[in-house]
């Protein structure tokens, strides 16, 4: 039953791994805006020649 | 078919705007073989086109807005600068906008290539949900002013608000963020802890194995408890600090007895204890809260006159006129105010002559002639030439701003002082009961059989806990919020939902509220056929004009197929009087009654409903067109159906006269009342609370603005600027006001439902306490318990609120 020891380690380790995950990617913004990447994908950027001079 | 000779008249098809799709109301625009209704939407199409962005018209139906000429110049004041740009190094600049024109996929699109428009925008990124658009530009080659000037040119005007109104969005942000990671890590606990209690349910025995998942537990259950609960402790405190019982103190002293009580088991070796039980609870709670807070971030409850205000004054020192922001106002001042610009302060008039719209202020819809030296009064706002004006009180001090003097304004919780909220009420109870069955039980317990006592105590206070209802609460009041926002109306949190079911009176605004101006049909009363010649000539006239009167006589011309525009001599505008000018030599006169030399029907029986406008040829009077205000589609129903269910009133600041048709449907006199200054609404609101009524509100000018606040709930109507309204607690969509009564009904159920639940949950409990009372209760079935409890709360407020939600008329 030793083995119990080392894979409750490694299981908690893991879990705290994606616990850091989660908190790192609310601390970074990710969760703050989940509309408009979505979008963004239909509207891909199209390389147009500049035709005039800007205002 | 029979084919009737009106079918064959020729059909007037109304031409909509390439760029706006509104339809085109004057002379059309032709560029590029398409139509524009103005030269702006033309300019922006031609900006597009020339640099090939024009795919902005193919991504979506309907994506243009008609652009706005507004200057804002006025963000290079470094006041500005300094508030809006929130990061600047090596000449790049990064500001925050906030655009609530966004609605589609094509803003997107063209939002996101603005570098193409002008080369010193480097970057910019859309938050499509918060309508923020973040602009990284070098500072060298656009200042803020002419970025601010170019969006309102695409008709993305962006909306300035004010240091207050960002500090606390920002809060808001802050304590979201805060939210999600207690939410994680409660839930990261929760399971774990789960998973190490499975060798207890399972009943396997391993001393050494059982003492490690025990002091695991512990760990896991303190940071549950002690970081993710965090607020409970903080929230229970400051109420025990007011003397007040919420339903949150005896969920905390379930959550601590339960987590005291593992803690000791497992210390002492006596028992595996109820951790897993504890943190899935502060899960479950924390969902709930995460629920209930659905923010509408592109609207705002809170504001005050200043959102109102221009963000910028011109004063005129030493004969220059030079811009500063608002706050720097002082009594002395000389202020420039140009047409349709709104008045900062009481002040009086040195120059010029205005015709001033009080109709945001008092609800008045007539404009009123004032000369120079005469008093004008903060709020009106300014049609006609430029004038001077010398400020005479202090921003606070205006007749305006008092309104926000008000208690009900410096008080925040006034709304729910007297006000019981169903929650804290039964959690008074609540609590009051199951600390005496614990008591009881405890006693009786030490005296029969003393080993069992603290074990039935733990017991009893562990499973009673309410959380039942601390769960429906969030989820059904927070999905009627979601269902409501479908349906266009936007509620500011669960606690004015809460409110909106309680209401037994609602009190109607009339102008803008029942009434509309846009949907006018006019009513001609002349005095003989006008030729068609004599239509364009008038119709020629009124274009030259903005005032609101000639812009609705050319609407009227141009749907009567009137279009085409004769070349006029001797135009003059005789401001708060009308406009004259010749036609192929014969004069024409448009205006007010004795402008036109129409008998002005004053002090007689004659009824005048709304505006007119007469009309006067070749120094004859014709007579006048009436432009009444049209009721909202449905109103009529809805005050019926309203009135067989609360005590309806109807405010107004106009005179009786204006509203007499309205008056069939409001027979009692006492429950209505016209001439009301915003203090006089606001009192009125009062009275009805004295007398022990839940009172809710429905307007939307500022003249409400302290009505709104006073009622229990505020229901602010808007109709196409969800963003400007007053503090209110929810935002109701101007077509939807006949669905009121729904809504309402809606509301109620929610609170019915909440109730029924709690009583389940109750039957829980009871099942719970039969086993706690014995000193029986094995964690395993404190284990089932709760979560069946919990989840089952959980369905009950999802599928009852989603089931009535959806049967929700549009």
């Amino acid at each position: 039953m030793e083995i119990m020891y080392v894979m409750i380690a490694l299981s908690l380790l893991m879990a705290i791994g994606f616990l850091m995950a989660f908190v790192w990617s609310i601390k970074s913004g990710q969760q703050e805006d989940l509309i408009t990447p979505g979008m963004r994908i239909l509207t891909e950027e199209i390389d147009y020649p500049k035709l005039n001079k800007p205002l | 078919m029979h084919v009737t000779e009106t079918e064959e008249m020729d059909i007037i098809t109304e031409t909509t705007c390439f760029h706006c799709h509104e339809a085109c109301p004057d002379e059309i625009v032709h560029y590029d073989e398409k139509e524009f209704c103005c030269h702006g939407c033309k300019q922006v199409y031609q900006l597009l086109a020339d640099n090939s962005l024009d795919e902005y018209y193919v991504c979506d139906v309907n994506p243009g807005k008609a652009p706005s000429a507004q200057n804002f110049e006025f963000l290079n004041n470094s006041h500005f600068q300094a508030q809006l740009i929130s990061f600047s190094s090596q000449g790049v600049a990064k500001v925050n906008f906030h655009l609530p024109a966004i609605h589609c996929r094509s803003c997107l699109y063209l939002l996101e290539n603005l570098q193409k428009l002008h080369a010193g925008i480097v970057k910019t990124t859309l938050n499509f949900g918060k309508k923020d658009l973040t602009v990284w530009f070098q500072e060298d080659e656009i200042n803020l002013g002419q970025l601010a000037t170019l969006l309102a040119s695409l008709g993305y005007e962006p909306l300035i608000s004010t240091d207050e109104m960002q500090a606390e969005k920002r809060k808001q942000l802050s304590q979201q963020t805060q939210l999600f990671i207690k939410l994680g890590i409660a839930g990261f606990c929760a399971g774990n802890a789960m998973l190490f209690s499975f060798p207890e349910y399972l009943g396997i025995e391993d001393g050494s194995l059982k003492h490690l998942f025990g002091y695991l537990n512990i760990a896991l259950g303190s940071l549950a408890v002690f970081y993710s609960g965090s607020d409970y402790f903080k929230n229970v405190w400051a109420h025990i600090k007011l003397r007040k019982m919420t339903i949150e103190l005896p969920i905390l002293l379930g959550i601590l007895v339960g987590y005291g009580r593992s803690v000791y088991e497992v210390f002492s070796h006596t028992g595996a204890g109820y951790m897993d039980s504890v943190s899935g609870l502060i899960f479950f709670l924390l969902i709930g809260k995460w629920f209930q807070q659905k923010s509408f971030d592109f609207l705002s409850f809170e504001r005050n006159y200043k959102a109102y205000f221009p963000l910028v004054i011109s004063k005129l020192e030493h004969g220059v006129e030079a811009n500063y922001p608002l706050d720097e106002l002082k009594i002395g001042d000389h202020l420039i105010i140009r047409n349709q610009e709104l008045i900062p302060a009481d002040a009086i008039l040195i120059s010029g002559i205005s015709q001033m719209d009080y109709s945001f202020v008092t609800g008045e819809s007539e404009p009123i002639s004032i000369a120079s030296g005469n008093s004008i009064y903060a709020g009106g706002r300014h049609t006609g030439e430029r004038i001077e004006i010398e400020i005479k009180k202090e921003l606070k001090q205006s007749h305006l701003t008092q309104l926000w003097e008000q208690q009900a304004f410096k008080d925040p919780l006034h709304k729910t002082e007297n006000w019981e909220n169903f929650a804290n009420q039964v959690g008074w109870y609540f609590t009051v009961g199951l600390i005496s069955v614990a008591i009881i039980v405890g006693i009786f317990w030490l005296i029969n059989d003393p080993t069992r006592w603290s074990n039935a105590v733990v017991s009893v206070l562990v499973i009673a806990c309410p959380c039942a209802l601390a769960i429906s609460y969030p989820f059904a009041l927070g999905h009627g919020i979601r269902w409501l926002a479908k349906r266009n109306l936007f509620v500011k949190d669960i606690q004015a939902f809460e409110r909106m079911a309680q209401v037994d009176t609602l009190v109607f605004d009339k102008t803008g509220t029942l009434t509309l101006p846009s949907t006018q049909k006019p009513v001609e009363h002349l005095r003989r056929e006008l030729s068609t010649l004599e239509w364009e000539a008038l119709r020629s006239l009124a274009v030259q004009s903005t005032h609101p009167m000639s812009r609705q006589f050319v609407n009227y011309a141009n749907k009567q197929g009137q279009l085409a525009s004769l070349a006029l001599s001797h135009f003059v505008e005789k401001t708060g009087k009308g406009l004259e000018g010749m036609v192929s030599g014969i004069e024409f006169r448009i205006g007010n009654a004795r402008y036109t030399g129409h008998q002005t029907p004053k002090d007689n029986d004659f009824i005048r409903s709304e505006s007119q406008l007469y009309l006067q040829i070749n120094g004859i009077a014709v007579g006048y067109i009436e432009f009444p205000w049209a009721y909202r589609d449905g109103i009529e129903c809805m005050i019926h159906h309203l009135q067989g269910h609360y005590r309806v009133f109807l405010l107004s600041g106009d005179k009786k006269e204006h509203a007499v048709s309205l008056l069939d449907w409001f027979p009692d006199p006492s429950t209505y009342q016209f001439d009301c200054s915003p203090m006089d609404k606001m009192r009125f609101i009062q009275s009805l609370q004295d007398k022990g009524h839940k009172v809710a509100m429905v307007g939307d000018g500022l003249n409400d603005a302290g009505a709104l606040r006073q009622a229990q709930v505020g229901i602010a109507i808007s109709d196409d600027h969800l963003h400007f309204t007053p503090a209110s607690d929810a935002i109701l969509k101007g077509s939807q006001i006949a669905q009121l009564p729904h809504y309402l009904a809606f509301a109620r159920f929610g609170l019915k439902l909440i109730k029924f639940s709690f009583m389940l949950s109750l039957v829980y409990n009871g099942i719970g306490l039969s086993y706690a009372i014995q000193g029986n209760l094995s964690p395993l079935i404190a284990a089932i318990l709760m979560p069946v409890n919990s989840i089952s709360m959980l369905l009950i407020a999802n599928l009852g609120m989603n089931w009535k939600g959806s049967r929700l008329k549009s």
